[in-house]
């Protein structure tokens, strides 16, 4: 028990209660002294939030150390945690090691929240006419089912950054551990924030949070916006710390181009995350003092304008789903090679577009916006804008397809799963361009093709590499290798299952569903595909449901696997696994080029001793 | 010897910096009282934000070779600390430019009605404590701990000057309040970002402060005197923005 009370998860979350209601009170305390109606819930209750968040960030210990160094007290550099052994994953730890696999963890937790959310309004659209749902509670659980999941990608690209970045390069840790450590733990009361939302009233936005419907929607809708601001920070100083961790920590002689491309991805990723990132909280904190002091900025009748906010808001929305598939698209084009033991085709070019997909993805927001209002001679430029994405990205295919051309493809399960996603974004890349142009989008906007368009991408970009990740990098973490059997079941649930329902949504979105909506008029005849669709969620929530049992499984009970599984190159493959404490005991050398598989005698890296 | 001159050389460079900035406000001042072309305040803006980046955020420091490459070293993790620091500035420079979109996008060329003198004073102020924290980060530099703690101790007191201006007295008698339509939301919400930072700023300056009484700091090591002094002046070039956009260009709101 005392052990139990003694983990910081535990004294975050006890500090977090304690802050909310000493937040809720002063509020209302501050109220009574100036003689207002005492009670009153709204700035209550967000106020009590925000301080909440903060004293679970004190009780957490993840800001022990600033505060030490404030005090002028000494803050030791490394700080041993080996005598924790599993608790030190429930407290601040500064290791990257640990934090990755704290993201990974959180992230599949919320993955997990997200999707039960979509299986049940999945449910509910099974049927015409509502069955078990109010609409409130339908809205609630599409836009929650949406920002969940968001938050979960956000977090679960932050574990592999974390987990890879410095390992890659060659570093025995992110260049601020600190700062690395209060970007995860300032997730967690954001998360927590975020699902409160659920019992104030939820929200029915869906997940962009649009005024003037979110400046009277109910108090959910700030637990959201707070929530989503906070977890901003974590994205914020995560891109922080990737950014001058690949500036300052490079292991001799791994030049910009010797430089994996999963590391190019990651630094593109956090160069938008950085930036882009304030924009979204802004747009957020806008409406918040909308609602809380009415700051008219989106209220016409104060001579506000609604469509700013949309600007604002898809200024980091837009770029955010670059922030999703770009380490995604890192990883496969990290993992091809391995398993077609072919070098990466165009290695140059491959990082390259990289950085060329973040920098266009800035200018391309009002895409979203052909429908909203805006000004007429935006949609042109923003189209064309657009369009230009999908040079750079046809780049990334040109070279996945020339990297297994008569390779020697083995097919385990990472493999498996980065070919699905490299088929399923392909599809969801095809479909974008009809979005991106201004006479069909205006025909699209809103309706369920979209819907399909962005679950391609999404588990193109993200959630098929991030399990093929997991499976390849698992070994890495635990010493033990995932089972084979049930991860291949797993991919065949979910792929084909998967694949049907973004289709089917496509279809119907084409034939006139509108998105968001909570019921459908029988008429249309689409009751036999959404009842698929559903059948086919269910399938894919079950292979996901299969991999999960299989990770809990395999850490204990799993194949050991010490050594270089997968005939990696990578320098991290060529120490034994699991990852020792402080990653490199002898420093290496880059001295060839990171992808030249099959070409004998070549070497990427070289230990420190080793013989030549 | 000629270490103290090199100190010398420092503070008058900073002297000469402050009175370039102050001239520019007053130019600044009269081309919003005589021509009002919002270009030149833009222009006026950008060499006075260009001057504070240089002379005072010493941006320069960022893209100097390393001079020791062991990575366990003082001066390597100094660096990338520096790195650090800049990007959190890129960063909230986001914010701050968002906010000074929305303020373009709904209020184009009017202002909200505000009292152009105490606009005046507390920009005055901030450019005031700006020239000290300069003085200060100097001072430490070349070793001379008690000009250190007066300067620090000075650039506090007009911080909490600014805050008491603007929240204290421009909040309370401006003609407007913050659900009063769209100039009062733009007013209320870049003051208070602003604000923010600066009380946070402050926050740090006390900290700065007590670590520098206590003899924490040393011309060699005083890596947070520097980062405190950098976030000042990025919050001063922040208002260096925000002043004209609030209380000088174009008409006002009637």
């Amino acid at each position: 028990m005392k052990k139990f009370l003694s983990l910081g998860l535990v004294r975050g979350l006890f500090w977090q209660m304690l802050g909310t209601a000493v937040g809720i009170g002063f509020v209302t305390g501050v109220r009574w002294l100036m003689k207002l109606e005492a009670w009153k819930a709204e700035p209550a209750v967000v106020f009590g939030a925000l301080i909440g968040a903060l004293f679970f960030l004190y009780g957490v210990g993840a800001v022990d150390g600033w505060l030490k160094w404030a005090a002028g007290e000494e803050t030791p550099e490394h700080v041993d945690e080996s005598g924790l052994g599993w608790r030190r994953y429930f407290g601040t730890s500064l290791d990257h090691k640990v934090i990755g696999i704290q993201y990974l963890v959180f992230s599949l937790i919320l993955m997990s929240v997200g999707g039960s959310f979509a299986l049940i309004f999945r449910t509910e659209l099974a049927e015409t006419q509502m069955q078990f749902l109010s609409l409130n509670r339908y809205n609630t659980f599409m836009s929650l089912h949406g920002i969940v999941m968001i938050v979960s990608i956000l977090l679960g690209i932050a574990a592999f950054m974390n987990y890879l970045v410095p390992l890659m390069i060659g570093a025995n840790d992110m260049a601020f551990p600190r700062l690395n450590a209060f970007s995860f733990w300032i997730a967690v009361p954001a998360g927590i924030i975020l699902l409160s939302s659920l019992f104030l009233g939820g929200f029915d936005t869906g997940w962009t949070g649009y005024p003037p419907l979110s400046a009277r929607a109910p108090l959910g809708m700030q637990m959201f916006f707070l929530g989503v601001s906070l977890a901003g920070f974590s994205s914020i100083f995560g891109g922080l710390n990737v950014i001058a961790t690949v500036i300052r920590m490079r292991a001799t002689g791994m030049a910009a181009f010797r430089m994996p491309i999963f590391v190019w991805a990651a630094l593109a990723t956090s160069l938008i995350s950085l930036t882009a990132t304030q924009l979204i909280g802004l747009s957020f904190q806008m409406v918040m003092l909308q609602r809380l002091f009415g700051l008219g900025f989106f209220d016409p009748s104060k001579g506000g304008n609604p469509v700013l906010f949309q600007h604002l808001f898809w200024f980091y929305s837009h770029p955010a789903v670059y922030v999703f598939v770009l380490p995604g698209l890192g990883l496969i084009s990290e993992l091809l090679p391995v398993f077609a033991r072919k070098p990466l085709f165009g290695y140059r070019w491959v990082a390259m577009s990289s950085l060329a997909i973040a920098l266009v993805g800035f200018l391309v927001w009002a895409h979203h916006m052909f429908t909203s209002g805006m000004a007429e001679y935006l949609r042109v430029p923003f189209m064309y804008s657009t369009l230009l994405v999908a040079v750079p990205t046809g780049v990334k295919f040109f070279s996945w397809v020339a990297t297994v051309w008569r390779g020697k493809i083995s097919f385990e399960t990472p493999m498996l799963f980065v070919l699905a996603g490299v088929i399923v974004f392909l599809l969801g890349g095809l479909s974008g361009p009809p979005n991106a142009t201004v006479s069909t989008d205006l025909h699209l906007h809103d309706t369920y093709y979209i819907v399909g368009h962005f679950h391609d991408t999404m588990y193109g970009g993200y959630i098929f590499p991030f399990f093929a990740a997991i499976y390849y990098w698992f070994p890495k973490m635990t010493g033990r290798r995932a089972d084979e059997k049930l991860g291949k079941l797993s991919f065949w649930l979910i792929a084909p299952s998967f694949t049907v329902m973004s289709l089917l949504m496509m279809r119907i979105g084409l034939l006139g569903m509108r998105r968001r909506i909570a019921d459908y008029d029988p008429a249309l005849g689409f009751q036999p595909f959404h009842l698929m669709m559903t059948v086919c969620a269910f399938l894919t929530a079950i292979g996901v449901l299969v991999s999960f049992i299989n990770f809990i499984y395999s850490i204990k009970k799993g194949k050991s696997a010490t050594g270089n599984l997968w005939n990696s190159r990578s320098p991290e493959w060529q120490v034994p696994s699991p990852m020792p404490a402080h990653n490199y005991d002898r420093p290496f050398e880059v001295v060839g080029e990171p992808y030249d598989y099959g070409l004998p005698g070549s070497r990427y890296v070289k230990f420190a001793g080793d013989k030549e | 010897m000629s270490a103290s001159t090199d100190k010398t050389t420092a503070l008058r460079l900073g002297l000469l910096v402050f009175f370039g900035l102050a001239l520019l406000t007053a130019i600044e001042f009269g081309i919003a009282l005589l021509v009002n072309f919002w270009q030149l305040l833009l222009l006026v803006s950008l060499f006075k934000a260009g001057l504070v980046l240089y002379y005072y955020m010493h941006v320069g420091k960022l893209f100097q070779p390393d001079r020791d490459p062991d990575r366990e070293s003082y001066a390597y993790k100094l660096a990338t600390s520096r790195i650090g620091l800049w990007l959190f500035l890129i960063s909230d420079s986001f914010i701050f430019g968002g906010l000074l979109i929305s303020r373009i996008s709904l209020l184009g060329l009017q202002r909200p009605e505000l009292n152009q003198y105490l606009g005046l004073a507390v920009t005055s102020v901030l450019l005031v404590s700006s020239f000290f924290m300069n003085r200060a980060e100097m001072a430490m530099q070349h070793g001379d701990r008690k000009q250190f703690v007066r300067s620090v101790g000075v650039t506090l007191v007009l911080g909490v000057l600014f805050l008491a201006g603007v929240l204290g007295v421009e909040w309370r008698i401006a003609p407007f309040g913050p659900s009063d339509g769209v100039p009062g939301a733009v007013f209320y919400s870049m003051t208070g970002f602003h604000a923010f930072h600066v009380f946070t700023g402050v926050l740090f300056l006390i900290i700065v402060l007590r670590n520098g009484l206590r003899g924490r700091y040393s011309p060699e090591k005083h890596w947070g005197v520097e980062a405190c002094a950098v976030y000042w002046h990025f919050v001063d070039v922040v208002w260096i923005f925000f002043y004209p956009a609030l209380y000088l260009i174009g008409t006002v709101v009637r």
